[in-house]
């Protein structure tokens, strides 16, 4: 699959008008200044032997340099990285607990009003574009009341001291830099709100038809039948069960919560991959853009392959 | 026990705040941008806010005097041009030091140079087409032999691609992309890539020391992000680039001060003089006389541009206005003459890029081809392609007229018309116009180096311009600042390098 991904993006790119030497360099550069950064960049070389050249270094794990910077992609990629699972990581815990509660709410309020808000909430929300809800959410927190940052992953002068992972609240807290962590999660509140809530509209449908299924099942109507709590019901047997095909749709929804990221840091200035790929496409950094799609396809199969793995230990009756 | 720890929370909440806001002091400005910096070795920056950021950690053999376009020296201290204007020797200010202790002196130049050239990047050409060779005189004494007489030698010199860098750091064979070593009034104390990047004073610049301790530059990825973090005062001023809306309501709030200033930014239209009609004179007269730049102005722009009549700008010595202001009448009359009617129209695409030059282009096409066709004799199309794709359409010739933007490299009036106007240099701009009269002046006002005989000759260039029409000049921009009103010290200057070095809280 990521063979087919690596060669598909590498055609489209090679299609499209536009050469990333002139993007680069403009309209003032003169041709043999062209042709020279052409030969070095290798793009004077045939298509084919491009591309041999491309799955090779791939295959080494080396992703070429930046056209624009000059520095290793996978240099600026693991840069880039940890801004994004950070940002991935709190909008999936927002997704995922408004999912579970709303949606498993709705389904033990089946037909009430409760319901009818949870199906009124995932399509609102399913619908409203990220940046829209982004811009929002700047307005009122940002500007009107003051008190969320807009934008950024640290307020100035407040980024951690040592740097262990990247991601600053982890490294806030192996630091013991109370002070950065806290504005490292106010940073992080509005664009993973945004991103959160954007992706749960789908738990929430998901978990709610899901949990109804349960509800209805031979194993919930004879716990009812031996008098179990209707609480104990709904989230130690019916929401347990429905988890499974939740799961497996939470690691299908990462390849969708990528692609809001990409939104998500624009609006917000973050500085992970996804603002990486928007401004490497118009310099048309060939490299950095095939970087940056691998590593998220490669970021997608890790994700599905810990999904399975978790499915495994949750479920049974599957067994590797 | 549970009101207990919701106590200590709150407590704890409480105390992280101050200690945030406790950083807050008059010891740093935070500057706000959505430009991008791509490399901060002399030999790539060319983008403005690499350059930009050169220019204060940095400096050359000259300068330009704050707000001004006059030159005077910098790391050199006098210099002396040779009667045949080939050969520029440069007398350096003894004791000059990196900010790393190593000596400022003739072999860093000529290191610098060289390697420049070698490289081959993107602002190598400014040297490499006119650098014939340098020397070391002694350690004091640096001297540049050119390929022929250059009269705008000595403004290449103020910009970026001619600083010396440190031969003990930077490599002679490949960019350098590791922490600047500084010559100017700043260092590099931290960068972020893509995020920030935190200035502090150099302890061993030449000059006046900085005025702040620490600047801040913080990295938006659009207008809207910046316009929020200055309202939300998360930055302290914001330059480059705010959309004219949001500028015209930073204006109007009494907030924030907004200061305005010349640039040397233009924008006009650009005619392939191979693509039909486009190859007739006439056509591209009457086009000319069918715009309306005070509609541009105020509609589009909200009055934060200036209407453009040259392709000098203003600020730059011998810009002269020679295109006409909007004649319908004469428009139809010239087009009547070439045969078009009502019944047969001049049909005529404008392309133009939707993003590069900010979210207004579309207006900007579209209040063009109402103008156009405001003589009911043009049918005009509009048509976009995104800016890689633009770029290529242009070098390819598949556009016939096009919207384009220039910012200087140089100030000096031969930056301004010698890459468009030199039959040479114009197919680099998609234009392919030739004249020789045009290149003959355009030569003998490279050779000439006193500044009356140049204006005069730069005046009959601009006259055999408007006489052509090979482009047609727009408007010229304003560089806009807005800030808090505690900063001091924001000088907008017609070269547009924006000192960090000068800002100050009060």
């Amino acid at each position: 699959m990521i063979f087919i991904l690596l060669t598909v993006v590498f055609v489209i790119l090679r299609i499209l008008p536009g050469n990333p030497v002139t993007a680069m360099l403009g309209p003032k550069a003169p041709p043999e200044v062209v042709k020279s950064m052409e030969a070095q960049l290798g793009l004077d070389k045939p298509i084919i032997v491009q591309f041999g050249d491309y799955i090779a270094n791939i295959l080494r794990g080396n992703f070429g340099n930046s056209t624009v910077t000059t520095l290793p992609v996978i240099q600026e990629l693991e840069d880039r990285f940890p801004a994004t699972l950070e940002l991935t990581i709190f909008s999936m815990i927002i997704a995922v607990v408004i999912g579970i509660f709303f949606g498993s709410f709705a389904a033990s309020h089946y037909g009430r009003a409760i319901d009818v808000t949870a199906r009124i909430y995932s399509i609102f929300v399913y619908s409203m574009p990220v940046f829209w809800f982004g811009i929002m959410l700047q307005l009122v927190f940002g500007v009107w009341l003051k008190v969320l940052p807009v934008s950024g992953r640290a307020s100035p002068f407040m980024t951690p001291n040592n740097l262990y992972t990247g991601l600053y609240t982890l490294d806030a807290i192996l630091n013991g830099q109370w002070d950065v962590l806290y504005d490292a999660i106010l940073h992080l509140i509005l664009p993973s709100v945004t991103l959160g809530v954007v992706i749960s509209s789908i738990f929430v449908r998901m978990v709610r038809s899901n949990v109804l299924l349960s509800l209805s099942s031979q194993y919930v109507i004879s716990a009812r039948s031996r008098g179990v709590k209707e609480r104990k019901i709904l989230y130690s047997h019916a929401l347990k069960n429905a988890m499974i095909p939740i799961l497996t749709i939470m690691g299908l929804q990462f390849a969708l919560l990528l692609g809001g990221a990409v939104l998500t840091e624009t609006t917000f200035s973050w500085p992970g991959i996804g603002s990486y790929l928007v401004e490497r496409i118009r310099y048309r950094d060939f490299p950095a853009i095939q970087g940056a799609v691998v590593f998220f396809a490669l970021f997608v199969v890790a994700v599905s392959i810990l999904i399975d793995i978790i499915n495994a230990w949750m479920d049974p009756r599957v067994r590797y | 026990m549970r009101s207990i720890s919701k106590l200590f929370i709150f407590m704890l909440l409480i105390l992280m705040s101050m200690m945030v806001f406790a950083v807050s002091s008059k010891d740093y400005v935070i500057v706000g941008t959505t430009d991008k910096f791509t490399s901060l070795d002399p030999a790539k920056a060319y983008e403005y806010l690499s350059v930009n950021l050169l220019q204060n950690i940095m400096t050359g053999l000259v300068t330009y005097v704050p707000g001004t376009t006059q030159i005077v020296p910098a790391l050199a201290d006098k210099w002396e041009i040779s009667q045949d204007g080939l050969t520029y020797t440069f007398y350096l200010k003894k004791g000059l030091k990196f900010s790393n202790g190593d000596p400022i002196n003739a072999q860093a130049f000529k290191f610098a140079f060289d390697r420049v050239i070698k490289l081959g990047q993107d602002p190598s050409f400014l040297l490499s087409d006119v650098v014939k060779e340098t020397k070391v005189i002694n350690d004091t004494t640096f001297e540049i032999d050119l390929k022929y007489p250059f009269a705008p030698f000595i403004n290449i010199l103020a910009f970026t691609v001619a600083y010396p860098v440190d031969p003990k750091v930077y490599p002679a064979d490949q960019v350098y992309n590791g922490m600047p070593v500084s010559s100017g009034p700043y260092i590099v104390k931290r960068w972020v890539r893509d995020v920030e990047m935190e200035l502090a004073p150099n302890p061993n610049y030449y000059g006046e020391p900085a005025k702040t301790p620490t600047i801040l530059i913080k990295l938006y990825q659009d207008a809207n992000s910046l316009y929020l973090a200055l309202l939300s005062g998360e930055i302290d001023l914001a330059y480059r680039t705010l959309l004219p809306q949001q500028f015209a309501q930073l204006q109007q709030n009494d907030k924030f001060v907004t200061y305005v200033g010349q640039s040397p930014f233009m924008r006009f239209i650009v005619f392939n003089v191979k693509q039909d009609p486009f190859g007739n004179a006439k056509i591209r007269e009457a086009l000319a006389y069918a715009v309306n730049r005070h509609e541009i102005e105020n509609k589009i722009f909200a009055g934060q541009v200036k209407p453009l009549y040259t392709m000098i700008p203003a600020g730059i010595w011998g810009s002269m206005n020679v295109m006409p202001s909007q004649d319908i009448a004469k428009s139809v009359s010239i087009l009547q003459s070439l045969g078009y009617s009502k019944d047969k129209p001049l049909n005529i695409t404008l392309w133009y890029t939707p993003s590069h030059y900010g979210s207004t282009e579309a207006d900007l096409a579209l209040t063009l081809k109402n103008q156009f066709e405001s003589t009911g004799l043009i049918k005009c199309n509009v048509n976009y392609a995104e800016w890689a794709t633009y770029i290529d359409y242009w070098n390819k010739g598949v556009m016939g007229m096009f919207l384009l933007g220039w910012y200087p490299d140089y100030f000096d009036p031969d930056d301004f018309v010698w890459p468009f106007l030199q039959s040479s240099a114009s197919p680099l701009m998609g234009s392919n116009y030739s004249n020789p009269m045009m290149d003959q002046l355009l030569t003998d006002a490279r050779l000439v180096s006193d500044e009356p005989g140049r204006t005069a000759l730069y005046g009959a260039v601009q006259k055999l311009m408007a006489q052509d029409v090979p482009y047609i000049p727009l408007f010229q921009g304003e560089q806009q600042i807005a800030a808090k009103p505690e900063v001091g010290g924001v000088v907008l200057d017609p070269v547009q390098i924006f000192r960090y070095y000068l800002l100050y809280k009060k």
